[in-house]
């Protein structure tokens, strides 16, 4: 049903400013956009006198309703809502099922992050979240959300959170149930980073710690050898720990050997096989051999690529 | 510039052979893009107004046919997004915003209208140029979108962008925006819109954009950033913006700017990637869709152009991997 405002008794106050778009194109032609236009034309209107009032709350739903990226519409809500004091838990009852409506807005994150903060309060975000993510496990939007939460109330392992509810190793055990959901999910291994390591910056972490990753990563790329995002983050726990490369010689060779190219798995394990051999001067052929597979059989997209770091071999440089 | 999306399809037509771009098709279908206020979605999507206008610009510019919308109108259109402050919203009456005043700069810039903004607007460039620079946060160094003050990558590329096509990045702290870009860095070699955020191609261009500007590429890891960034490409040609996702024709824009700026655009198979643009292209009504089947919009219309560019397609103006404008344009403003 659309909705108007021109018989409206309760905005009978107001003198609509239809938009002066110098143009002498109707606005007319389709239903729905008759009812956006005179939507907008009263938020013109109140706008014009700053109203602050529960009815331009009313409004601006409505207008969020049928366009959501429209910015402006965000900001004066925003302001609306500080200056009458409204109940902000009930902004975020609205806001849930808006989100799942547009899933692909910007606005509506930040708007939440705002009511979140003045809220102190996380009590019910994970669910919703977990909805959110039901309709698109990568939704870049709420992946950096759920990272702000985390940092907001300290949600790290080992930290203790805001409460019992939902802690540090909720938040990683939480994180373990996102990627065996799908190994590949890329947003889901960052965050696993994020909460481990990339949220505290500056503190050392033990050798266990470290293991400890390296083992669930390894496990990880047993399932799926050609998943890019495990074995991103192997290396980088490795390189993290300062570890030498070479002590992942092993674990490369479950999945590629250079003795038989039928037996490639996974470039990703070559790859990993051809820097350590390219940094011992007297493995070269070998590393030389892996990067001519993958230029020729195994990545040929990029031929290029591996073009230039079998050439730096010659040049004695080695590509960390 | 409307951002209607439609009324052709990428792809749906047999394309010959020997593939070609459709320049002329391109050049009306973005003429004719302001002429549909009659439908919903050009209400709707009024508040890219502005972005969409630079977008149908530099795609007509990179075509050869600068002269195709009338200059006069577009630079009135521009003042009249203006604020006092210095800031632009996307159309008139719409918020000031970063993006919208680093769009109204760009445009203004390849129309050479600089002196056309002094002339109608006092002070006009310093007045924009302290907008943009209000927006820094002192503390982190990074910017933030308007008085709401969302933060992301986007708007501290947007700034360092728009102000130093307009000679002013002496306004703001660069050393400080520089290293909140470095905080930004992963652990996989991308970018992300905040520090700890995921790698994401379109975030890799804003951060790569921004150390460029500021001559300060040397913090970066090239072999590794640019192994990520060639790992984009998909067996059918296309470039996505993060593992295990789609192809699709604004990554051409963001992932080969990047590796044009790091000097590996040979990384990746040009060819490949050429073929999959052109797939996207309307042969008939115009225009460029994220991925064959798809409607097109203008803003994957601009950066398929632009991405065919940076791939030296014959008969393209040569685009600037930094800025996303003509290289003639920004060879102007920055004295080169």
């Amino acid at each position: 049903m659309p909705k108007y405002y021109h018989d409206d008794p309760r905005w009978a106050d107001i003198d609509a400013l239809p938009q002066d778009d110098g143009g002498p194109y109707p606005l007319a032609a389709i239903a729905y956009t008759d009812e956006y236009s005179e939507a907008m034309s009263y938020l013109r209107a109140v706008m014009a006198r700053n109203e602050m009032s529960e009815r331009v709350l009313e409004l601006t739903e409505h207008i969020i309703d049928m366009n959501p990226a429209h910015y402006t519409v965000w900001l004066y809500r925003a302001k609306v809502l500080s200056a009458t004091n409204s109940d902000l838990s009930r902004e975020i009852a609205w806001l849930n099922p808006t989100a799942l409506r547009h899933l692909k807005n910007y606005q509506i994150w930040h708007h939440r992050q705002t009511i979140i903060d003045k809220l102190d309060s996380h009590v019910g975000e994970a669910d919703f979240i977990a909805t959110m993510l039901e309709q698109d496990a990568k939704n870049y939007h709420v992946w950096s959300y759920r990272q702000w939460l985390v940092k907001r109330f300290a949600l790290f392992p080992g930290k203790g959170g805001a409460d019992g509810e939902w802690d540090g190793e909720k938040e990683l055990k939480w994180t373990e149930g996102m990627i065996e959901a799908d190994v590949r999910n890329n947003s889901a291994w960052n965050h696993r980073w994020f909460v481990v390591l990339g949220g505290r910056e500056g503190e050392t972490v033990s050798d266990d710690f470290i293991k400890r990753e390296i083992d669930y990563a390894q496990a990880a790329i047993r399932k799926a050898p050609q998943n890019q995002s495990s074995w991103n983050y192997l290396r980088g726990i490795v390189r993290h720990a300062k570890l030498p490369v070479s002590a992942l010689k092993d674990f490369a060779l479950e999945f590629a050997t250079l003795e038989s190219s039928d037996q490639v798995h996974s470039c990703h394990a070559l790859d990993l096989l051809a820097e350590i051999y390219a940094a011992e001067e007297n493995t070269w052929d070998e590393a030389a051999k892996a990067f001519e597979l993958l230029a020729t059989k195994y990545d040929p997209v990029r031929a290029q690529y591996w073009k230039y770091r079998q050439g730096l071999l010659r040049q004695g440089g080695v590509v960390a | 510039m409307s951002l209607v999306s439609g009324p052709g399809r990428g792809g749906m037509t047999d394309l010959p052979e020997e593939l070609r771009l459709f320049v002329d098709k391109h050049v009306s279908y973005i003429q004719s893009l302001d002429t549909r206020k009659d439908e919903l979605e050009y209400w709707l999507t009024e508040h890219l107004r502005l972005n969409g206008l630079y977008w149908g610009l530099t795609a007509l510019h990179l075509l050869g046919h600068p002269d195709a919308l009338p200059r006069h109108e577009v630079v009135d259109f521009v003042l009249s997004c203006m604020h006092e402050s210095g800031g632009f919203g996307a159309a008139p009456g719409h918020d000031a915003h970063m993006l919208y005043t680093v769009s109204g700069v760009q445009i203004l810039a390849t129309l050479d209208a600089f002196d056309d903004l002094e002339a109608r607007v006092k002070s006009g460039r310093q007045r924009i140029g302290q907008y943009i620079a209000d927006l820094q946060d002192p503390e982190s160094g990074t910017f933030a979108g308007d008085e709401w003050q969302e933060k992301d990558t986007r708007f501290l590329y947007g700034a360092l962008n728009a102000l130093s096509l307009l000679g002013l990045l002496h306004l703001v702290n660069v050393d400080k925006a520089v290293e909140h870009v470095q905080s930004c860095a992963n652990f996989d070699g991308g970018y992300g819109t905040s520090p700890g955020a995921e790698s994401h191609a379109g975030q890799v261009f804003t951060c790569l954009g921004a150390l460029t500007i500021t001559g300060r590429l040397d913090l970066v890891d090239k072999d590794k950033l640019g192994a990520w960034l060639s790992e984009r490409q998909l067996k059918n040609g296309g470039l996505n913006g993060r593992p295990e996702k789609k192809e699709d024709v604004c990554y051409s824009w963001w992932v080969l700017s990047s590796l044009a700026m790091l000097n590996k655009v040979h990384w990746i198979d040009g060819k490949k990637l050429a073929s999959f643009i052109l797939h996207c292209q309307d042969p008939e009504l115009g225009g460029f869709a994220d991925r064959p089947g798809d409607m097109v919009d203008v803003f994957h219309t601009v950066f398929g152009i632009a991405g065919l560019s940076l791939l030296k397609f014959p008969g393209l103006a040569e685009v600037d991997p930094v800025y996303c404008m003509p290289r003639v344009v920004t060879k102007r403003c920055l004295g080169q």
